[in-house]
């Protein structure tokens, strides 16, 4: 069988997985746990199978369902089209699924009706899966319909906890808001140009817009960013991170606002070939950095474990917007290396929110403490994630974060426009920030005192720790080896998304793009390079002699380490004195200078996140409007 | 690589510019402030090895692991620290002589300036303390306040060095300087000068914006319980954070002084540091108290922003 | 090498931990006065730390009432070996004025080993050098017999 099958059958996998699930699953947990793992697996397996030919031999597949092929020029079939950048968010999709469905093996076995859980799940997956590997807009709105359809399904899945079944009516609100703009958009494509296959668009509307088509980019670009929640559209997903399973928020996180980011991708770069308008890059830029702001500001003031996760989820998506937005090479390579990190280290950090959701029973930051005792896997897990977000060296999220940082200074010092100078800034600033909200949980939910309440916790079993040690594992090597990364993933991405005739060409036979005259984005090149062998070399050879160090003195010289039961007074923690108490520095207690000074601010976020449904539906709107008004001003 | 390279790169490392260097010149400076300040009360003041006594003798004291620790991440968390200063060492160039030659880029130097921090804020954490909770709090705000001024600072610098090209490598800052005359005598870095010198003692930590350690309102803050080489290792931090951040002041602000003798390179290099330490940190302790953490986050924030900033504009139009 | 050099060092970088159990304040007010410019006792190293913990020498002013004893134990427990304890005025050693008062429980030599015994009411802060100096010394000693 020749891979050119594989995309589809991969899709077709998981939607039949969540069928049979429906027929045979109801009774049998084993059953639907086979059924989960045995679809996501093959859709694994058959996306990791398309690495060679797509990645590495750097070819596009183009597939025409049912053999419909295109007649005079016109393409009447629905195509799937694998490029590189489809390819690149559909592995990050397809890990996602497999690690969430092992994950989901335990997490949710004490939950009621499973097999919802399992068919939504399914579903879910596939229809996102399908979503980045279409070459059909209408496909794709199809794709982003089951996705919100399901999703608020998933949200509503713990329908016995707080708030969740209004966290689902909040997101099928603002969904189906966000669904109706890209519907309306893609008919006015279709009215337009006579066809919905994406580079056949692509070949028509390339330098060749009319005020129809601004309508319809205006509308599909706020309608893509409803799906991946960039402010002012981010209000459904706080509440629906928090109140769905911790192995559905990762799935939200990982790839379900990445399809939201895959969609804006190929809409600005690819289907409408905008992306070298300034005004374009002055949108998108202004939202990244807005969203990545008020995302890491609003999640300090959380005192939710996973609510403050939602937060990042949006503040990290705002970085990539920013990168993507900027239009070099550089900065497309920043944003989808931090595109995949967000998926690992969020991805990771929300399954440890799961592990201690299990464990204790809550994810309020105020009632949690000391766990890093009672379970240390979780603990080291969620500090690879934590420190990967906060972009600390050598972690992954630095990598990536570096690229984008220096990708916005390069846009500001050649352009010399002062806006990416503002933006740099706010981005190093927020990454401050991030790792500000990241030490607080550390604080508050993992060191510091156990409360009497948390005695008997345990350690989570071994099938939920798998997923959560892959993902730091992965974390750290990809930060490490960011030159693989770059060479195998990121390079073919990017070309792929800037080279716009190869794209359509592929589709539509070859010589179609020099006949519409479509040009590729010109973007400038990729220069960086931020450590070499030799530091790691360097660091080997200190780390070796701080343990030499401290192995020559340990005998005799050095004072002994010496470690205690608490009862005995010399172990107990110093408390002026007094005999220890139960006294823990929680969540809401820390940063009390900097909430403070910042009172105005917080006063002001807190009353536009007001909780009221109609209020973010008119912010969805308006900020429609915004974008409407913006394209037409700017872009003609 | 031959065996003399390989030697000669481990000389860099361990010896000069790398790890005794860093460690001597650190706690060199961390005593010469401590004199200086007793000096300018009008005392004796303690011996310039001070410094290196306390080092010593904490070397010599028990551990104690308190019971509510996380014993590995409790004992971890000073080596840690300690390792990115010295690779943040290697990273500095000692004005035209370097470890890694063109890799000392500002963005890496500025992460890596935060690892220690976070070191000592996850250690703090880890032992258990309420006191260390409120220190590692504050010792976080207190980040949050100078990276903002420091970033701008090093933009600044970055378009001043680049014009209209990426330029985030100390190396070209430094030969830059070298063609072009030090950026202190370039009126419109003057204000960028004197917010890095404002930043200097608070990512060191001296007062008066020690709130995260305030030993007289919350023990000391996170490193209440450490005793012990564990708090000898902190202790060395902070003297070797004095070295870096006073030499990577010296190299963006004077850099580019090359006499073409690496030793004497070395020798103005440590004469600069000196003066730097005496002017952003002695003096200031000398003359001031301790800040309340609102008012330092809000000082950072519009003062030695403002200053940051303005820099930053008038370089931008192109003074 | 080592070995000699921290202990040579033990006495040049003694660092105090001050517990007042009950004092009137005036041998705190001395101590405090040594670090002034006057005396200025940081040129022997001398640095008070704010916990027990980072603490060589702990000074122990006051008569010891009963509500601070269990504190002060404790207090001292918390400081790591080698530790050498002072007291500072007459109070901890006789109980001095407050002697025979029901809520008095010096001499402190009943519940903690007391190396170096400053007397006075209140000493002279040439005293309290000399007798933190002394301390330290000993401080030296108790860190060379461990190691031996």
């Amino acid at each position: 069988m020749s891979y050119v099958h594989f995309p589809v059958i991969a899709v077709m996998t998981l939607f039949m997985g969540a069928f049979l699930t429906v027929v045979l699953g109801k009774h049998s947990r084993a059953v639907r746990s086979f059924l989960a793992i045995a679809a996501s697996g093959i859709a694994f397996v058959l996306i990791a199978m398309l690495v060679k030919p797509v990645l590495i031999d750097g070819e596009i597949i183009s597939y025409w369902m049912g053999n419909w092929n295109p007649v005079n020029g016109y393409a009447i079939g629905i195509g799937y089209e694998v490029d590189q950048l489809g390819m690149f968010f559909a592995l990050l999709v397809v890990s996602t699924i497999l690690l969430s469905a092992v994950y989901s093996l335990r997490y949710i076995e004490r939950d009621s009706s499973q097999e919802f859980y399992y068919v939504l799940f399914l579903m879910l997956s596939g229809s996102v899966l399908g979503l980045v590997l279409t070459g059909d807009v209408f496909n794709m709105f199809i794709m982003i319909e089951i996705m919100t359809f399901t999703a608020v399904g998933l949200t509503a899945f713990r329908n016995t906890g707080f708030g969740s079944v209004e966290a689902a009516f909040k997101y099928l609100v603002i969904g189906s808001i966000g669904s109706s703009f890209t519907l309306f958009g893609i008919a006015i494509l279709y009215g337009q140009c006579h066809t919905l296959n994406m580079a056949q668009l692509s070949a028509m509307l390339s330098g060749n817009h009319s005020p129809a088509t601004l309508m319809a980019f205006a509308l599909m670009f706020t309608g893509l960013a409803v799906k991946s929640y960039i402010v002012p559209f981010h209000t459904p997903a706080a509440d629906a991170y928090t109140t769905a399973p911790s192995s559905i928020s990762m799935v939200f996180s990982g790839m379900v606002n990445k399809a939201g980011v895959y969609g804006i991708i190929r809409l600005v770069y690819i289907i409408f070939r905008t992306m070298d308008i300034p005004a374009v890059q002055t949108l998108m830029v202004i939202f990244g950095a807005v969203t990545m702001f008020i995302g890491v500001t609003m999640a300090l003031a959380q005192h939710d474990f996973k609510r403050l996760l939602a937060f990042h989820s949006i503040s990290q998506i705002g970085y990539v917007i920013t990168a993507v937005g900027l239009c070099t090479s550089l900065g497309l390579t920043g944003g989808l290396f931090h595109a995949m990190n967000h998926t690992l280290f969020k991805g990771l950090l929300f399954l440890c929110a799961g592990a201690v959701l299990r464990a204790t029973g809550t994810t309020n930051l105020d009632q949690l403490g000391g766990l890093s005792k009672k379970m240390p896997a979780t603990t080291v897990c969620f500090l690879i994630g934590a420190f990967s977000i906060s972009g600390l060296p050598p972690f992954n999220g630095f990598a990536s974060k570096w690229l984008v940082y220096q990708a916005a200074y390069d846009k500001a010092v050649t352009t010399g426009n002062f806006l990416y100078v503002f933006v740099t800034i706010v981005a190093l600033i927020v990454s401050v920030m991030t790792l500000a909200s990241f030490i607080k949980v550390t604080q508050a939910a993992f060191f510091g005192q156990l409360p009497e309440r948390l005695k008997d916790v345990e350690e989570v079993p071994f099938l939920m720790q798998l997923p959560m040690w892959i993902m730091s594992a992965l974390c750290v090597l990809s930060g490490v080896f960011y030159n693989f990364v770059d060479k195998y993933l990121l390079v073919p991405a990017v070309s792929a998304a800037l080279g716009v005739s190869r794209y359509i060409d592929s589709m539509m036979g070859s010589g179609y793009a020099a006949e519409k005259c479509v040009t590729d984005i010109q973007a400038s090149g990729v220069h960086f390079s931020y450590w070499n062998p030799m530091v790691w070399l360097a660091l080997f050879v200190i780390v070796l002699c701080a343990a030499c160090l401290c192995i020559l003195t340990s005998k005799g010289s050095r004072g002994e380490i010496l470690e205690g039961d608490g009862e005995d007074g010399k172990y107990a923690t110093f408390f002026s004195g007094e005999k220890a108490l139960p006294s823990h520095v929680g969540g809401s207690d820390l940063f009390w200078g900097f909430k403070t000074d910042w009172k105005g601010y917080f006063n002001i976020m807190e009353g536009l996140h007001s909780g009221v449904v109609n209020d973010y539906a008119l912010y969805v709107v308006a900020a429609a409007a915004i974008v409407v008004v913006f394209t037409f001003m700017f872009m003609r | 690589m031959d065996i003399t390279g390989a030697l000669y790169i481990l000389f860099k490392i361990l010896i000069f510019p790398g790890l005794l260097f860093a460690v001597v010149i650190g706690l060199f400076l961390a005593g010469l402030d401590r004199k200086l300040l007793a000096r300018m009360q009008k005392r004796v003041g303690p011996p310039l090895r001070q410094p290196l006594f306390d080092f010593l003798k904490l070397l010599g004291k028990e551990t104690i692991v308190p019971h509510a620790a996380n014993k590995t991440v409790y004992l971890a968390a000073p080596v840690v620290g300690f390792t990115a200063l010295i690779v943040l060492a290697l990273f500095i160039p000692v004005f035209g002589y370097s470890t890694f030659s063109g890799n000392g880029d500002l963005i890496v130097i500025l992460y890596l300036l935060t690892i220690p921090a976070v070191a000592l804020i996850v250690g703090g954490s880890s032992s258990g303390s309420p006191y260390a909770g409120i220190g590692i709090s504050r010792e976080m705000v207190t980040m949050m306040s100078y990276e903002l001024p420091l970033v701008v600072v090093l933009l600044t610098v970055a378009r001043k060095v680049g014009g209209s090209a990426l330029c985030f490598s100390l190396g070209d800052i430094v030969s830059w300087q070298a063609e072009n005359g030090c950026l202190a005598f370039h009126p419109a870095m003057i204000p960028a000068l004197l917010a890095m010198l404002l930043v200097i003692p608070a990512e060191v930590g001296t007062q008066p914006f020690d709130v995260a350690e305030a030993e007289t309102e919350i023990c000391e803050g996170p490193l209440i319980e450490y005793s012990g080489a564990p708090l000898a290792v902190f202790k060395l931090n902070t003297a070797v954070k004095m070295f870096i951040m006073t030499a990577l002041f010296a190299n963006l602000f004077f850099g580019g002084i090359e006499t073409g003798y690496v030793a004497l390179d070395a020798v103005i290099m440590v004469a600069i540091c000196a003066l730097v330490t005496f002017f952003s940190m002695t003096l200031i302790h000398a003359v001031t108290a301790r800040l309340k953490i609102e008012h330092l986050f809000k000082f950072y924030w519009t003062v030695v922003a403002g200053l940051a900033a303005l820099s930053l504009i008038l370089v931008w139009v192109g003074l | 090498m080592l070995k000699n050099a921290i202990a040579k060092s033990m006495s040049r970088s003694p660092w105090i931990y001050h517990v007042n159990t009950g004092s009137c304040n005036g041998c705190d007010i001395e101590l405090v006065a040594v670090l002034t410019p006057r005396y200025d006792a940081e040129r022997f190293g001398f640095k008070l730390s704010g916990t027990p913990r980072h603490a060589d020498i702990v000074v122990i002013s006051g008569p010891v009432t009963t509500q601070s004893k269990d504190r002060l134990v404790r207090t001292l427990a918390q400081v790591p070996e080698p530790k050498v304890v002072v007291t500072l005025g007459s109070c901890p050693q006789s109980g001095n004025v407050f002697k025979g008062s029901y809520s008095v429980e010096a001499p402190v030599e009943k519940f903690v080993h007391v190396d170096v015994a400053i007397a006075g009411c209140t000493p002279k802060p040439e005293a309290v050098i000399a007798g933190l100096y002394k301390a330290a010394e000993i401080l030296q000693k108790k860190r060379e017999a461990m190691t031996k």
